[in-house]
């Protein structure tokens, strides 16, 4: 069922279409009056920090160095891993986080508790990639 | 306006069970043989919704959907100061639960199904009364299944409505109606203050490994169903389980997920017949 990753646009192209995918979702902005947070998304070949304001996004760090800017919680996996993520319809344990951390190369780390407290938006935050494609 | 009024009635019962007396919510709809239906781990009987209202396998089958106390509108104990105690379910108590409803409800020659932690508890009811079922259906269940026993569920910095809500969220495919999808996370969003205590039991006191061979499979025959998005417990785990139980039978169930009566009732009953005719099936080779 897995169709084939669509996304080969550059890093910084991929940030600018999530912060619009992200600032047009309804459902964040439906629910993210709290959400606000900062969480590096570790593909291996590349590296985002997202920073996240009241459900909006306003910042994205691309491949920032060692202590460039500062984020509570990673979401780690190989950049094979996340192109899986990239696609329509996602094969089975690369359709989120839990099934790719506990079946897969995805590691979450830093302070978890910052990602439970924002579990639902960021679960939306993740499925984007559905639409927008790959981060690599 | 147009209104209907759905054939399932839901009612109360008062049972007791290892002392503790519970007053249990339950619906159901249909006759013939009961099939007694479990849900999963911090949930409730909405989820089975779909099959409540499937009217083939109600003609055949009498579709009874409980709530386990705590659980949907089965409160806690009755009689004891629960608020006192932190909840961890047993397999012990979990199983004498079950058959104490049955008892009450006074139904002969039951199915048993259940789904996840009640996938469990099936093939526990299976090794421990086999004579009191006639067969079980373990959906998304294994013989052991750890990992989920978390702090998480229940953590007072976070949400924990939406953590419990969001956390099962992946366990099911994006193949699924999103509309089901949702109402089974809604679900999810009821239940945070039961789900840890409900997964002591799926992921710590839950072990059958070693015991699989101690099923008689001829009494209460056992079929295991489970959907490939499910990674808590896998295919690979169900079919490894059910290889190891007499007469055991393992249906894969592509597109879908841990949650499949609830995610995707449509795809979900078509395996279930299936099932359904295999366990009628080894009874009628057995009799």
């Amino acid at each position: 069922m897995t169709t084939t990753p669509t996304t080969t646009h550059s890093p910084s192209a991929w940030a600018d279409a999530f912060a619009e995918a992200n600032n047009s979702d309804a459902e964040i902005q439906a629910h993210g009056k709290y959400f606000t947070t900062s969480w590096l998304l570790d593909a291996a070949d590349h590296s985002y920090v997202i920073v996240v304001e009241t459900g909006t996004v306003t910042r994205i760090a691309v491949d920032p160095g060692p202590l460039d800017v500062p984020y509570q919680f990673a979401i780690r996996a190989s950049a094979e891993t996340w192109r899986e993520f990239g696609v329509e319809t996602p094969a089975p344990m690369y359709h989120g986080i839990w099934s790719a951390s506990f079946q897969r190369d995805m590691r979450l780390e830093g302070d978890v508790l910052a990602l439970m407290q924002n579990l639902r938006c960021i679960t939306r935050q993740i499925e984007l990639l559905r639409v927008i494609g790959s981060p690599v | 306006m147009n209104s209907k009024i759905s054939p399932v009635t839901g009612r109360y019962v008062t049972i007791e069970v290892d002392g503790l007396e519970y007053k249990v919510f339950y619906l159901e709809n249909g006759t013939g043989q009961p099939l007694v239906c479990q849900h999963t781990a911090g949930c409730h009987n909405h989820q089975w919704r779909g099959l409540l209202e499937d009217e083939e396998i109600t003609a055949n089958y009498r579709v009874i959907a409980y709530d386990l106390p705590r659980h949907g509108k089965s409160d806690p104990p009755e009689n004891t100061e629960w608020w006192k105690e932190e909840y961890k379910l047993t397999a012990e108590h979990y199983v004498n639960f079950i058959v104490a409803l049955c008892d009450a409800l006074e139904l002969e020659d039951p199915l048993f199904m259940g789904s996840s932690f009640g996938g469990n508890v099936a093939l526990q009811l299976a090794l421990r009364h086999p004579d009191r079922f006639a067969g079980v259906l373990s959906v998304e269940g294994a013989d052991y299944s750890p990992g989920f026993y978390l702090d998480w569920w229940q953590h007072p910095h976070a949400n924990a409505a939406q953590v419990c809500a969001s956390g099962v969220w992946d366990l099911m495919a994006p193949q699924s109606p999103e509309a089901d999808r949702w109402k089974t996370w809604f679900y999810y969003s009821q239940g945070s203050e039961a789900f840890k205590g409900d997964l002591h039991f799926y992921s710590v006191d839950h072990d059958l490994r070693g015991r699989l061979g101690e099923i008689d499979g001829d009494k209460c025959p056992v079929v295991m169903m489970t959907g490939e998005y499910d990674y808590l417990t896998t295919p690979e785990d169900s079919a490894r389980t059910a290889s190891q139980i007499k007469n055991g039978a393992f249906i894969d169930m592509p597109l879908i997920g841990h949650f499949p009566m609830s995610e995707n009732h449509e795809r979900f009953r078509t395996h279930l017949i299936e099932a359904l005719e295999i366990l009628q099936n080894v009874k009628k080779q057995t009799v």
